[in-house]
């Protein structure tokens, strides 16, 4: 990636240029999954958010909270996700109010959906949702760049998971034990951070059952075998 | 330095030059609004002496990325009809919703309606599809096309079979034998061997055109870049629809694979 | 309620001194002249029933339909004035095509009848309105199978969703009933109308809270019971009207439907046979007295 005047700070640190923000701002670049298991749901990702070349954050968390244990993956533009996320936990917490009892995986996938299908021309958003309620336990939603809705029983996205749907394929098994799915995931993160340039960082993860949200953090100075405290 | 409010914030012209407001649409003639993102494939269908077959792949693409591979793209209506739909699967499922809702608005008219007027009554396919080629046409003088190719079949109002088609255009026909997408090309030929004419699909049986159905499907496996061997397969007659939603192709044909060598003068 | 409002039934929302809204009341008078609705909430499904009164020998038999379809699986019966009860089941119609807009799954009955109770009582607030003159009897089923977003595609794991609660039922089915002022409660049995005493005294011999009844049963009671209930508008000719709704295994598959005409006669005669049954006994208890 060139590195002119655009795409850089000028002098004064406060005038960006405006080109440059609309284009590249802030990449798609990212490796996202989740996957359902016996007890619930899984969710992980990379940490690298990058603008072109550069890491614009090596830490970031891309796994979001949108309620109690309803959670969603972002890739795509981190100013739009983020702004979809921001409405559907608004809205999850009014009707979480309203009725008196927790929104099912459902509601916030047809909420996420209704957004990304209306938006569709504005918005650069590919998300994975993933939640677990009492009544229907862990579910799998794609919602890829067009605003079309997937069930699925697990889901891969961002630009690092083109390298893995050989892994995936090959090793998904349905209904696995909670200690074999974090590994499943973290093998096939591990995947696509090696060969995606624009996936790296550490490993994060969410873990949604009936016990509520549990988080995984597995740092790359320690092969990401040990789960960091 | 610009010193009035509106420069505020924004990138200094005499360093940058003028900001190019054409990035914020306001105003200048409509764009289309949309490309396709996920897309299904081929959507195929033809005639027989009591009804209609209709057969699409589960596949949804991404680009050439065969994404997503449980899809079902055929939609039965009301229980007579089946929708098959090409192209965009968020314009299908937006298409579908739609759909379901009509069939909520059908069933107002409760048990009543259909006593008096029998079959009449309900809304058939043949007015499903001028609904939906003017939904389709509608949408395209919006400049905000719904990005699909659909097929139709079911019953008109004599109780024939029906079949027909509308695209993203608003453009509609029928024809005892349709195809969408690559389908036009490459399943549309062997369907109009068996019912090129009514006549010649009333004389169909349905087991004679399931076989057509199956072959053409395997026509597009082997020649379509964005098809899968997994396929829907749905056959509307008077006693409603039968959907079969994870069939396989069968008997394919590769063995004779065998005899190509090189590709001129190689013989081994 | 035989006290005149001495000025303060004049407008809708007035409260009189000792803090009634005669408006309101009398809206309650409009429904104790219409013919008689009940819905009975059984262990497998709901049932409606309306005392159709035949206010012309010119209507066509079995047409002007008074139970309506809102949504797939719900179902909506009235006693009152009738053209109120039309705008109540638009605007029903309305509020669950707007959950399912932004849901994408059916309105559950309970929230139907929410916000239903919310609509009659905004209509007891303003100078410019009056309240609605039916009491509405809204009826679901809430599907006990898990809920599909409307349009999704893709099936999720075969094996189905792992970390379910145990044990644990939802859906079912449901009855409300919304009166004028917005009041509205859930019930095992309802009953509206004219003959309303009658009919619920029949439906609380039904021991409806046990869950014992089946909705073949229940059909055959709400015959039995509209024709109990007509003996307060004998002088009037009436059709009855019926619908039901069950589980997706039962025999509407989840769907408010109109009860099949074959039932509904079968039902009507033997509402008909237990009538006479029962005057034959008033009969001959009679005398029993007169020989003692």
């Amino acid at each position: 990636m060139e590195f002119g005047n655009s795409g850089c700070l000028s002098e004064d640190g406060i005038h960006v240029d405006m080109d440059r923000l609309k284009k590249g701002e802030v990449n798609l670049g990212t490796s996202i999954m989740a996957v359902t298991f016996k007890d619930g749901v899984i969710l992980g990702a990379d940490s690298r958010t990058t603008t072109g070349a550069y890491i614009a954050n090596r830490v970031t968390d891309k796994l979001t909270r949108v309620n109690d244990t309803i959670w969603c993956c972002r890739s795509g533009s981190a100013a739009d996700t983020q702004a979809v996320a921001d409405i559907v936990q608004y809205q999850l917490g009014l009707f979480a109010m309203m009725n008196g009892k927790p929104p099912t995986t459902q509601t916030a996938v047809s909420i996420f959906q209704d957004i990304c299908y209306a938006n569709k021309d504005r918005l650069s958003a590919g998300l994975i949702v993933a939640g677990w309620d009492e009544r229907h336990g862990g579910q799998v939603y794609s919602i890829p760049l067009g605003g079309s809705l997937h069930k699925q029983s697990y889901a891969i996205g961002g630009s690092g998971s083109t390298y893995i749907y050989g892994f995936c394929d090959a090793n998904w098994k349905e209904g696995m034990e909670e200690e074999d799915a974090v590994n499943f995931v973290k093998e096939a993160l591990k995947e696509a951070i090696k060969w995606d340039g624009s996936s790296g960082g550490v490993i994060r993860m969410v873990v949604l059952t009936e016990k509520g949200a549990d988080r995984h953090l597995y740092l790359p100075d320690t092969e990401y075998q040990v789960r960091h405290e | 330095m610009d010193h009035r409010p509106q420069a505020w914030g924004r990138p200094r012209d005499d360093v940058y030059g003028a900001y190019d407001y054409s990035y914020l649409q306001s105003g200048g003639p409509k764009q289309m609004t949309q490309s396709p993102v996920v897309t299904g494939t081929s959507v195929i269908g033809i005639k027989f002496k009591d009804g209609v077959i209709l057969a699409a792949d589960n596949l949804a693409s991404y680009g050439s990325l065969a994404r997503f591979t449980d899809v079902k793209r055929l939609r039965v209506f009301l229980g007579t009809s089946v929708v098959g739909f090409g192209g965009d699967v968020s314009d299908m499922q937006y298409l579908d919703r739609h759909l379901n809702e009509l069939a909520i608005d059908e069933s107002y008219e409760g048990g009543g309606a259909q006593e008096e007027h029998g079959e009449k009554g309900k809304l058939n396919a043949a007015n499903l599809h001028t609904y939906l080629h003017k939904l389709m046409y509608r949408r395209r003088n919006d400049f905000d096309p719904l990005w699909n190719q659909v097929l139709v079949a079911g019953l008109d109002a004599a109780g024939k079979p029906h079949l027909s088609s509308v695209d993203l255009r608003g453009t509609a026909f029928t024809s005892p034998s349709l195809a969408t997408g690559f389908g036009a090309a490459l399943a549309q030929p062997i369907m109009r061997k068996y019912a090129a004419t009514e006549e010649d699909a009333a004389r169909l049986t349905r087991d004679q055109a399931v076989k057509v159905v199956q072959d053409c499907m395997k026509v597009l496996y082997y020649r379509d870049a964005r098809s899968l061997d997994k396929y829907s397969i749905a056959v509307v007659t008077k006693d409603g629809v039968e959907l079969k939603e994870d069939e396989q192709l069968e008997k394919q044909s590769w063995a004779f694979a065998e005899q190509i060598r090189g590709y001129g003068t190689q013989t081994v | 309620m035989t006290s005149i409002g001495t000025g303060y039934d004049l407008a809708n929302s007035i409260f009189s001194p000792d803090g009634r809204n005669f408006q309101v009341e009398y809206a309650v008078k409009a429904v104790e002249n219409g013919g008689t609705s009940i819905g009975i909430r059984c262990k497998d499904g709901v049932v409606l029933a309306v005392e159709k009164v035949v206010t012309s020998k010119l209507l066509k038999q079995g047409a002007n339909k008074r139970i309506a379809t809102v949504d797939r699986h719900l179902g909506v019966v009235y006693s009152g004035m009738i053209p109120d009860g039309r705008h109540f089941i638009d605007r029903a119609r309305d509020e669950s095509r707007s959950w399912r807009d932004t849901f994408k799954t059916p309105i559950p009955t309970a929230d139907l009848a929410s916000r239903m109770g919310g609509y009659m009582q905004a209509y007891t607030l303003y100078q410019s309105v009056r309240p609605f003159g039916i009491t509405a009897i809204v009826g679901g089923f809430d599907s006990e199978l898990e809920a599909a977003v409307d349009g999704v595609v893709g099936s999720g794991p075969s094996v189905g969703a792992g970390g379910k609660a145990a044990g644990k039922k939802y859906g079912g089915p449901f009855l409300y009933m919304i009166e004028p002022s917005g009041l509205y409660w859930g019930y095992y049995g309802a009953a509206t109308g004219k003959g309303r005493q009658a009919a619920k005294a029949e439906l609380e011999k039904l021991d409806l809270g046990s869950g014992a009844l089946s909705l073949l049963d229940a059909v055959k009671e709400a015959a039995r019971i509209i024709y109990v209930a007509h003996d307060d508008n004998k002088d009037k000719e009436f059709e009855l009207e019926m619908s039901w709704i069950s589980g997706a295994d039962g025999p509407t598959k989840g769907l408010h439907q109109e009860v099949p005409k074959a039932l509904r006669e079968e039902a009507e005669r033997l509402a008909k046979k237990s009538l006479e049954d029962e005057d034959d006994d008033d009969e001959k208890k009679e005398d029993d007295k007169m020989q003692e």
